[in-house]
């Protein structure tokens, strides 16, 4: 596969040769950077009993960006969902994670919901955001988990991102609050904090749009959340390595030889 | 080294017992009060803790006996520099003390004693309580012993009479044998009846005589047991003799002081001889008992050892041994005398003994004549110009004249600092000395040199005794005062009674600037009556003191710091009250409300608004200061006037700083107290509008949708906006109900709820 097909370059391709590859290469290394950003999955290891990431970026660089903070205490995770794609949606989620760093290193204690209003002004304040329309109109979709690791109590906080639960087989939907990081149209209010006690082998599941936003080739048609929730049930007995394969083949089939609508990222973890 | 830093006065006059009484930490204590409230009680026990001397008409009726504590501070570490041997527990207290108390106890002879307290003496105490439970346990042994050997001793003689009874009883038997008639029977019959008894009491015989020795041979291992617990028992009667002894005197002793106390009228001179025979008996039997206590302590210590097997050598040798064991060669009485000998000087300052006279000769100043009138004036007044004798020795008059000259525009210029006043308009006066020499007419002096001192103005030159009692007192007082700080290489904690009684207002006022100038050097505590002599924004200076009963002068004297002025009674505090006028009346101020000082005025909307928003209905006052540098002085207006208070202190660098002030200054009683008197934030609230989350300081605020990542108070003053509008529309929205309490995000209402936690708990 040629280096155009295998990156799904788009408008590269429009681009002299020499150029071309000049672009790619440069997107490849900001590729590194921004994975380099993002935590080593095998940091979460010690503090869940299993887990996956399924990262699939649609282009070389992600909207989509997924988060992990860890203390004795505390254990931190995120999926965010940038708006757009490729270069401005990575830009955007390394703004992301780079305000989820600053937010958790000044204070690991804070609530799911504060630690989304204080990440919604950061990104306000950097985008320039005021509410007037003129306005850069960039935000984050994003659902943040903090596990309270003695007590086993995890707080949730969405924006525009629900949380999957699977408990005993059942699963259940977390709402997220209808706000996104950063301005939009309504006025700003505070995002809410749930609070679940979490049992041993309950399964949580944060993920971004691009899986069920995704068209499929056969049908032309959104692969749509209900069927998304629907298929993370169905794995739900597999450990979760194998739900991240299942899940990778499902959607790949779903998608065919169209092209990737979105980023998609699928994070997955077992208490 | 040490500096007085809290005094404990009991049993002194009309005090009973002030508890602990910090002193101002910035070295100037003022005590204030009504006549007869007790301040100069205070003083005065305050300098017969560092004489020890007093007289029967300190006593209190009950005739309970006088004690003074004073706590010093000291450097850590030092304590082990001065004390001989400590031993490694006392060393290592010691090592670790950054203060020290000591306490003066007078007995009924009126003597006294010094001795250790606090820390060092509950160690001692302990070391003692120790030795105390091992003789316990030994005398209890002992008495045990010597019950044991008195029974044994009984049973003995038991047994010698029954032994008697039965040889008595066996020889009338022998008798029977050697051929009697009794009555009409042979003697044969008779023995025959009798011999049927004659083994048993043979036998029994025997029992006795294996019993005795058995007694006797216990009573012989513990023949020295005995003789410890006899000799230990004569001690004991010799020891309750020198207590009945000391009782009787001691009722004579009483009868004295009853005398002075309650009749009020001086003893009698020729009862004095008698007097003196009475208390030379006190002391020797005091002094009696005690060293025969010692031989009690000491002997039952050695009676131990003899109990436990020992030879009365081995126990001599080792009851030594023990008692270094239990008992420290240092005692609260010997380190006392040890760390009293670097107490600061106490000195109550006298106003008309250390008046300047118009002439001293040099002679008496050179001889250190103090009876010498105005002696100790005139040597401040060379301390002051840092003149020796060496001075006057000049060969030249002209040279020394003009030496003279110069001194004598300095010190007037100095003394100008401190004395404002004018005659007229611009007319200060100027102080002088002279030496001169005694011409032909004064027999015997002739030629001899004298200083003579004047105190001139632009119209007259005057001898000190021709000036007011205010310029004169005012000068001694200046003198005394920086000579004290000059020429001291001690400590000294002055003592000074209503100063300048006799001076102007504005004069008053330069008692104070002698008290700044001197403080860093000197400790100073004075009585006033004065609202000049009190500083306004220094009230943590105050202690008031006052009759338990106001109605009543033979209650007893308290005193209250300046956070219990509250307590105190509204004549107490008119020195106060004369400098902070009367406190405002309606709701504002209240004293039927818990005042709470706040940094400003918007602090005060915002304060008030979360009141409204979550309806509590707790009596708090919210009080603003104009800025937070003026806090102290509003908590020094709000003590002056006797109202509870508390502050409430976010975390920003200045209400920090203000923070350690109050502490260290205006508060400086214990430190319960002083948690409860400031109220400090948590650190994520530099002001009082951080208590509203961003989200709500935007929405309700600002009316804003700009991003803001720092906290709420820092972006109104990096954007300068006008923050006291701000705050004050919201309050003022909130009262016209658009802003409700539901209006908030729970970050908000967690903050709000902790607020009206914090007023919930003022009481």
């Amino acid at each position: 596969m040629s280096v155009e097909k295998q990156d799904n370059p788009g408008l590269l391709s429009l681009l002299p040769d020499k150029e071309m590859k000049d672009h790619i290469a440069s997107l490849r290394y900001a590729k590194m950077i921004q994975h380099a950003l993002m935590p080593n999955p095998a940091m979460l290891k010690g503090m869940l009993k299993d887990y996956f990431i399924l990262f699939l970026p649609r282009d070389i660089v992600s909207g989509d960006f997924y988060y992990a903070y860890c203390t004795r205490q505390k254990m931190c995770i995120a999926a965010g969902d940038c708006t757009g794609h490729g270069v401005p949606g990575a830009l955007m989620s390394i703004l992301g994670i780079s305000f989820l760093n600053e937010i958790m290193q000044s204070d690991v204690n804070l609530n799911a919901n504060r630690i989304l209003n204080l990440m919604r002004e950061k990104i306000m304040k950097a985008l320039h955001q005021t509410g007037d329309y003129r306005d850069a109109q960039d935000s984050i979709d994003i659902g943040i988990c903090i596990i309270d690791c003695p007590t086993g109590k995890l707080q949730y906080s969405g924006a525009n991102r629900p949380l999957i639960m699977i408990r005993n087989g059942e699963l259940s939907e977390f709402k997220p609050d209808k706000m996104t990081l950063g301005v939009a149209p309504i006025r700003e209010a505070s995002f809410t904090n749930l609070c679940i006690e979490t049992k041993p082998g309950d399964s949580f599941y944060l993920f971004s749009d691009g899986f069920s936003d995704q068209f499929g080739e056969i049908t032309d048609k959104k692969f749509k959340y209900k069927h998304f929730k629907r298929i993370i049930h169905s794995f739900e007995e597999l450990p979760m390595e194998q739900q991240k394969q299942r899940l990778e083949c499902a959607f790949n089939e779903w998608k065919g030889n169209t092209q990737q609508t979105d980023d998609v990222l699928i994070v997955g973890f077992q208490l | 080294m040490m500096k007085l830093k809290a005094f404990r006065i009991r049993n002194f006059r009309s005090i009973v017992d002030t508890g602990w009484q910090n002193i101002s930490p910035d070295n100037i204590t003022c005590l204030i009060g009504q006549n007869e409230s007790g301040k100069t009680s205070v003083l005065e026990s305050l300098k017969v803790f560092y004489s020890g001397i007093i007289s029967e008409d300190v006593l209190r009726s009950d005739l309970s006996l006088p004690e003074v504590s004073c706590r010093f501070t000291i450097p850590k570490g030092w304590l082990i520099n001065i004390t001989d041997n400590p031993g490694t527990e006392l060393k290592e207290l010691l090592s670790g003390l950054t203060q020290l108390e000591l306490t003066r106890s007078w007995i009924a002879d009126l003597s006294s004693v010094i001795n250790v307290s606090g820390e060092i003496s509950q160690y001692l105490d302990s070391l003692e309580d120790a030795w105390r439970i091992y003789l316990n346990d030994v005398t209890i042994k002992l008495d045990e012993e010597m019950i044991s050997i008195r029974d044994l001793e009984t049973t003995f003689s038991g047994l010698i009479e029954e032994e008697s009874d039965i040889r008595s009883k066996l020889s009338e038997n022998e008798g029977a044998k050697s051929g009697f008639w009794l009555f009409w029977k042979k003697p044969a019959e008779v023995g025959n009846q009798k011999n049927s008894h004659f083994p048993g009491l043979k036998n029994k015989l025997n029992e006795i005589k294996k019993q005795k020795e058995e007694i006797n041979e216990i009573l012989l291992k513990k023949q020295l047991i005995k003789r410890a617990g006899e000799k230990w028992k004569k001690l004991e009667e010799k020891c309750t003799q020198a207590d009945n002894h000391l009782k009787n005197i001691s009722v004579k002793l009483e009868e004295r002081h009853q005398k002075m106390t309650l009749l009020m009228r001086p003893v009698e001179d020729e009862e004095d001889y008698e007097w003196k025979e009475v208390l030379y008996d006190f002391r020797k039997t005091r002094s009696d008992r005690e060293i025969r206590m010692a031989e009690i302590e000491s002997h039952i210590a050695f009676s131990g050892y003899i109990i436990d097997g020992s030879t009365e050598e081995e126990a001599e040798k080792m009851v030594e041994e023990v008692i270094q064991s239990y008992r420290s060669h240092l005692n609260s009485a010997i380190l006392g005398k040890k760390y009293f000998d670097y107490s600061p000087v106490f000195e109550l300052f006298e106003d008309f003994g250390s008046l300047l006279p118009n002439r001293i000769d040099m002679e008496d100043i050179i001889s250190g004549n103090v009876n010498v009138e105005g002696y100790k004036a005139a040597r401040n007044f060379l301390s002051l110009a840092q003149v020796d004798y060496s001075f006057f020795q000049q060969p030249s008059s002209r040279i020394l004249k003009q030496k003279i000259e110069n001194l004598n525009h300095t010190l007037t210029h100095n003394f100008h600092d401190f004395w404002q006043q004018s005659i007229g308009r611009n007319n200060k006066i100027q102080i002088q000395f002279e030496l001169d020499h005694y011409n032909a007419s004064y027999e015997g002096k002739a030629g001899k040199p004298y200083l003579e001192f004047w105190i001139k103005d632009e119209g007259e030159r005057l001898y000190p005794k021709q000036r007011s009692r205010g310029v004169r007192w005012f000068l001694s007082f200046y003198m005394e005062l920086m000579a004290s700080a000059n020429i001291r290489d001690k400590q000294i904690v002055l003592l000074v009674d209503e100063p300048g009684v006799s001076l102007h207002a504005r004069a008053q006022e330069d008692v104070l600037k002698v008290f700044e100038k001197i403080k860093d050097k000197i400790q100073i505590i004075y009585t006033t009556h004065s609202p000049h002599l009190v500083e306004i924004n220094k009230l943590h200076r105050v202690l008031a003191v006052q009759r338990d009963d106001l109605d009543s002068r033979r209650s007893a004297s308290r005193i209250l710091d300046p956070l219990q002025l509250s307590l105190a009674s509204p004549d107490t505090l008119t020195p106060l009250q004369s400098i902070l006028g009367n406190p405002m009346g309606g709701e504002e101020f209240s004293s039927k409300r818990f005042n709470l000082i706040v940094n400003d005025t918007g602090s005060f909307y915002m304060l008030n608004a979360i009141i409204l928003l979550m309806g509590f209905t707790g009596k708090v006052c919210v009080i603003p200061s104009t800025n937070v540098s003026s806090i102290p002085l509003l908590c020094n207006i709000m003590m002056g006037w006797g109202l509870d208070f508390s502050v409430l202190l976010f975390e920003n660098d200045d209400e920090i700083q203000i923070a350690e002030l109050l502490k260290n200054s205006v508060f400086k009683t214990d430190t319960n107290n002083k948690t409860e008197l400031i109220i400090r934030m948590p650190e994520n609230f530099l002001n009082s509008e951080d208590l509203l989350s961003t989200l709500d300081f935007k929405n309700h605020l600002l009316q804003s949708r700009e991003g803001i990542t720092v906290p709420n108070s820092v972006y109104i003053r990096e954007k300068e906006l006008p923050r006291n509008f701000i705050l004050s529309r919201f309050l003022s929205n909130v009262k016209e109900g658009k802003i409700k309490a539901t209006d908030f995000d729970e970050e908000t209402l967690e903050n709000f709820k902790l607020i009206t936690g914090v007023f919930g708990e003022l009481k």
